[in-house]
């Protein structure tokens, strides 16, 4: 702690695992705690736990966890001087963290500017691009008129290429070409589809990636100019943009490659002033990198950095909201061994439609290198109202074989009955034989479950 | 009931039409106050509502969270629609809104929450008679917290 520290209570703006897992880190560094939580979850454990449980609405998140208003006028009159927002929820509401600096009270995360700057996905790729952060290779603009300077720029940002118009949006008005001789006629006819479609026949190009592998860099800096990197995490196996399993580090992924793009990172965040924990996303592919966005908050797969570089990330959040400056140089940050992570999800298995209902058996996994990070005990009644994650499964081991090998048990010894998990999920693909040579991109686990699921 | 403060106190530049000013007494009635004044001397305005407690009390609709019987005596609980201090007495005057014994009509207010400058008021889910008051004045409750029990008529 700073000499005069800036709060001794904070409001856990969030629920679930990481409202117990934020609890932690503040009472580990002698921080009271305010629980707010919504009818819902009254019988959470961080409820119980919390030096201060305050009920702030019905279970639906506008009146609850969504509810800035709500949120500070419950800080103001539990006595908190922060607020911690989790993930999810109002985390990266860049007037929400305004909101409560106006109100005198500290943000546990980056300023409303930076979160702002990088909710923008132009503004935050010119930003990325102007710190030297690879970004998309392509038009960095609008297409000229003339095709042969459309068919110059082309050939450069290398094929396949992807036309895409500028005014669209949700996959419309995009067209994949895959050689030089189809590019005038995709081009015509996209500017004349987005004409039609957007009333702007602007088109810009872009390398397009076919299977890209979700790549992303954590980074930690304090309000004294120090910025760190803690490594890489390889989130490819996802199913409808969500992530199901995570990794660290990125197997195959030369640590030079990770320590290059983890500088240029880190030296994005010294020139935006970005404070807290953050981090950059990638699609990678054939050893380039592309900038996707910014996520200004902690993540859900946080432990797997936790376990590789032996930094509390969110003790480090309430270290740096206090004012402290990071005690930690780049060159002690060890990256050793390898840690996966598995989300429990309350869902079924083949449909992956929720599995809301109270949970009869609870048995935890254990013994070395396996980690549980869950607010649910034996008798918790799982909501329909919120996700469906009931917990995470962290196995750490010297080398990737052992950390899957530790996961493997965890798996089996993890006992859920009352509601379905997708712990079968996990068991299957960790026995896949192209997740253990690993490198699986993006697209993977959904071509693997269609096969799956196949007569 | 509002917690914008900006949508709480409006810019008082000209007369509200009648609409207006039947909405803001409502509010009056359901905060347990009775009367409002608003002046801007720059415009030369003043606004003077008055209400009859007792009178529109009756009129106003069920705002507060969903209630139900909660015991074999058929009683109903006071639920709390919002969270803030508990006012079992109405902090103008000295007797208490609904002491145990008190007959209340539903949509009456029986206690008050206040929030630094703001002050919602609870109102009676059901018309009967208050058979015991649970929460203590001045406590911090939450949304939805069972403060008093009404037997019904």
């Amino acid at each position: 702690m700073s000499e005069i520290p800036r709060f001794s209570r904070v409001l856990i703006a969030n629920r679930g695992e990481i409202a117990l897992r934020i609890q932690r880190a503040c009472r580990q560094l002698g921080l009271e705690t305010v629980a707010v939580y919504s009818e819902a979850d009254a019988d959470s454990r961080h409820v119980h736990e919390a030096d201060i449980a305050l009920c702030i609405g019905p279970a639906a998140a506008a009146r609850s966890y969504l509810d800035p208003d709500g949120l500070l006028l419950a800080a103001r009159l539990t006595g908190a001087q922060a607020i911690h927002p989790g993930y999810g929820f109002l985390s990266e509401n860049a007037d929400f963290a305004d909101a409560v600096e106006a109100a005198g009270l500290t943000f546990i995360g980056p300023t409303g500017a930076s979160i702002r700057m990088m909710g923008d996905k132009i503004t935050a790729k010119r930003a990325m691009r102007d710190a030297g952060v690879p970004c998309v290779p392509g038009s960095d603009g609008p297409l000229p008129a003339d095709m042969d300077a459309v068919s110059a720029i082309a050939v450069q940002v290398g094929f396949p290429v992807i036309v895409k118009a500028s005014g669209g949006g949700g996959g419309r008005g995009m067209r994949v070409v895959e050689r030089e001789a189809d590019l005038a006629q995709a081009v015509t006819l996209t500017a004349k589809e987005a004409q039609q479609a957007f009333g702007n026949p602007t088109l810009y190009l872009e390398r397009f990636m076919q299977k890209p592998r979700h790549i992303e860099i954590q980074v930690l800096c304090d309000t004294h100019g120090t910025a760190l990197w803690l490594g890489a995490r390889d989130c490819s196996l996802q199913r409808r943009h969500q992530k199901v399993l995570e990794e660290a580090s990125a197997p195959g992924i030369a640590p030079e490659t990770i320590a290059e793009i983890g500088e240029r990172c880190a030296e994005a965040c010294r020139r935006i002033g970005y404070r807290g924990a953050g981090t950059f996303e990638f699609l990678y592919e054939d050893g380039v990198f592309a900038f996707i966005e910014m996520n200004t908050r902690v993540q859900v797969e946080h432990p797997i950095t936790e376990e590789t570089t032996g930094i509390d990330i969110v003790a480090q959040q309430l270290r740096i909201a206090q004012g402290e400056p990071l005690g930690i140089a780049q060159v002690d940050i060890p990256l050793r061994g390898h840690a996966i992570e598995c989300r429990l999800n309350a869902e079924d298995p083949f449909t992956f439609m929720p599995s809301p209902g109270t949970i009869t058996r609870w048995d935890l996994p254990g013994g070395p290198g396996i980690r549980v990070d869950t607010h649910v005990v034996a008798g918790y009644t799982v909501q329909p109202y919120y996700d469906s994650l009931i917990g995470k499964i962290i196995s750490y081991g010297a080398t990737r074989a052992e950390a899957i090998a530790r996961m493997r048990v965890a798996l089996t010894e993890m006992k859920v009955e009352g509601v379905s998990t997708n712990i079968a999920l996990h068991r299957d693909l960790l026995a896949d034989p192209a997740f253990r040579r690993g490198g699986v991109d993006i697209h993977y686990l959904e071509r693997w479950l269609a096969q799956r699921t196949a007569p | 009931m509002t917690n914008r403060s900006e949508q709480l106190v409006p810019h008082f530049d000209r007369l509200p039409d009648p609409e207006q000013i039947g909405q803001m007494a409502t509010w009056l009635a359901q905060a347990g106050l009775e009367s409002l004044e608003l002046t801007n001397e720059a415009a030369g305005l003043k606004l003077l509502i008055r209400v009859d407690q007792t009178a529109v009390a009756a009129t106003v609709p069920l705002t507060g969270a969903a209630s139900q019987p909660d015991d074999g005596a058929g009683c109903v609980a006071v639920k709390t629609p919002y969270f803030g201090h508990l006012c079992l007495v109405h902090p103008l005057r000295d007797t208490p809104f609904a002491p145990v014994g008190t007959k209340v009509t539903q949509g009456e207010t029986v206690a008050l929450l206040t929030l630094d400058s703001l002050q919602v008021p609870v109102p009676a889910p059901v018309s009967g008679t208050v058979v015991d008051v649970t929460g203590q004045s001045g406590a911090l409750v939450g949304y939805g917290a069972a403060i008093m029990q009404i037997q019904p008529d």
